[in-house]
């Protein structure tokens, strides 16, 4: 899983407030070295575009978990696909 | 309802995919041209998400764009994970994105899995909700009308059997990712014995390749169909053949038996409604369709569509003649539907639960003029290139197949086939946060664009 396909993800556990499914915590399976945050910058910052890239696009999950920041659920990445099925209970 | 129709595609739509994802990896299915030009042309830099993406085959056609996908079902989106493509497991009904953030949506060939009306909105209207305002969707549903027929009814179960596997056949596969058998031509009769002899010896070069697994949750293979038609003189060579075929029948979709349930009750009972009690969707025969040449349809329930053609195909093997059911069409009860047919035909145990064997073959054609023809020929072969035409030929209908049916080793998939300017008006009349830009048919779908308004 990509961090930019992280940033379209939001839980749907229902009954949440609104908004509250987002962001997603990123539990990683084994620690792993993520790149420093970019300091917010000008978007003509090549090395700043650079580095966003590097982030959004070359960094990928592949054993983890996406937590809901309200209710606590958690979703499992494995092999690096996140799986964001609700059991039918939960539904 | 909602727990029914849940059961209903998890018997019939997931698990199949499930099953048989590992066989997807082999077919070499084509990304539909339409949907290539549109996934082409979404500017460089937008966010693209395949709702339903199966394998992934539309995930690497704009490597401009930024390319999601997602899928029910964790067999297919490993397959695409492979390949390098972005993929996560997920349900259309419950999209795990936030609001408002793609520019294009792709939902080919999905949203006709939904067993009722309410969740195929329900899947659009989460698809409209991804969408950026002026962010467009595009829809592929399977067409109930289809190039030289149509499907019987709406609501069918298109069989996925092991024996319709086959390699000699994948090269005139044209189109789309359902297989085809190509056709004689549309209008005249094949003798008989030509379209069987040419079926059997398709059927009997795949004898050393399919019997050598027998696992029952294995056996699966390629979306084809095979067509047969059948007269008195293939009864004999089906007996030589040694093997049975069953015949399916149609009847409602959830939706119609939960409006039912309201307004009929007493004609429910006497036709034994299980719909609504059933966990697994499961009806007896209430009405049988089998045309017996010269008997037309056994049943004809009035309310019954004045363009629905009578479907028939069964032929067991263990009988010599396929007889006509001496009952008359209406007073074949629900249970006595099926029944009545097969006991008339002295071999009850064969048609409703017959041998399960790896050939088996679900057929159906629909007959023309349905009901009044007097000769025993009761269909006839229609050219088709359509993608879902051999679909088609062994579709059956929901409601009407038994549990003998579904314990088959053909994976049964649950379709809504969708009537034209069906998908237009569900769209239309219950998701009004979309505009429908075009539509049109394509290869025995129906298609639209819309775009989110805003």
């Amino acid at each position: 899983m990509k961090l930019l396909t992280h940033n379209l993800l939001s839980s749907h556990v229902p009954g949440l407030r609104p908004g509250g499914g987002f962001p997603l915590r990123i539990e990683l399976g084994r620690p792993s070295e993520l790149p420093p945050e970019p300091l917010p910058n000008s978007e003509s910052d090549e090395e700043f575009l650079r580095r966003v890239h590097h982030v959004l696009l070359e960094v990928e999950v592949l054993e983890g978990s996406l937590q809901c920041p309200d209710s606590g659920r958690r979703f499992p990445i494995s092999k690096g696909v996140p799986n964001l099925l609700l059991s039918e209970d939960e539904a | 309802m909602e727990h029914e129709a849940t059961q209903l595609e998890k018997q019939h739509v997931h698990s199949v995919y499930e099953s048989t994802a590992a066989y997807f990896s082999d077919l070499q299915t084509k990304a539909w041209p339409r949907v290539r030009n549109f996934l082409l042309e979404q500017k460089p830099g937008s966010l693209v998400v395949d709702i339903g993406c199966g394998t992934g085959k539309y995930l690497s056609v704009n490597s401009q764009v930024y390319n999601l996908g997602c899928d029910y079902c964790e067999g297919l989106v490993e397959i695409a994970r492979k390949k390098g493509d972005e993929v996560l497991v997920c349900d259309n009904l419950n999209l795990p994105f936030r609001d408002q953030c793609f520019n294009a949506v792709i939902s080919i060939g999905v949203i006709h899995h939904f067993s009722t009306k309410q969740r195929r909105i329900k899947a659009i209207k989460e698809m409209a909700r991804i969408l950026t305002p002026g962010g467009q969707i595009m829809i592929y549903v399977w067409a109930m009308e289809q190039k030289n027929r149509r499907f019987e009814k709406q609501d069918v179960f298109v069989p996925w059997n092991k024996a319709l596997c086959s390699r000699r056949f994948s090269e005139s596969n044209q189109s789309g990712d359902k297989g085809e058998f190509v056709h004689t031509a549309k209008g005249q009769d094949i003798h008989p014995a030509q379209l069987v002899i040419s079926e059997c010896s398709y059927q009997n070069n795949l004898q050393p390749e399919t019997d050598s697994k027998h696992s029952h949750s294995m056996d699966h293979c390629l979306p084809r169909a095979c067509c047969m038609k059948i007269s008195e003189e293939e009864n004999r060579f089906y007996s030589a053949l040694g093997r049975s075929f069953r015949s399916w029948f149609f009847s409602r979709s959830l939706d119609e038996a939960a409006l039912r349930k309201q307004s009929d009750k007493m004609k429910r009972l006497k036709h034994e409604g299980v719909w609504a009690n059933s966990t697994i969707p499961i009806q007896h025969s209430r009405h049988c369709s089998l045309d017996l040449g010269h008997h037309g349809s056994l049943l004809n329930e009035p309310s019954l569509d004045d363009d629905d053609d009578v479907f028939v195909e069964s032929l067991s093997l263990k009988k010599p003649q396929w007889s006509p059911a001496t009952a008359a069409p209406k007073d074949l009860s629900l249970n006595g539907g099926h029944q009545s047919v097969a006991q008339s035909k002295g071999d009850k145990a064969s048609f409703l639960n017959g041998p399960v064997e790896d050939r088996d073959c679900l057929c159906g054609c629909n007959k023309d003029g349905a009901g009044k023809s007097d000769n025993s020929k009761f269909f006839k072969r229609t050219s088709t290139t359509d993608s879902t035409d051999s679909a088609l030929d062994s579709a059956v209908s929901v409601g009407d197949q038994t549990d003998a049916m579904l314990d088959t080793k053909a994976f049964m998939r649950y379709y809504h086939v969708f009537r034209e300017g069906e998908l237009c008006s569900l769209v239309e009349e219950n998701v009004p946060e979309l505009q429908i830009l075009s539509s049109c048919y394509d290869h025995g779908n129906w298609c639209i664009i819309a775009e989110r308004r805003g």
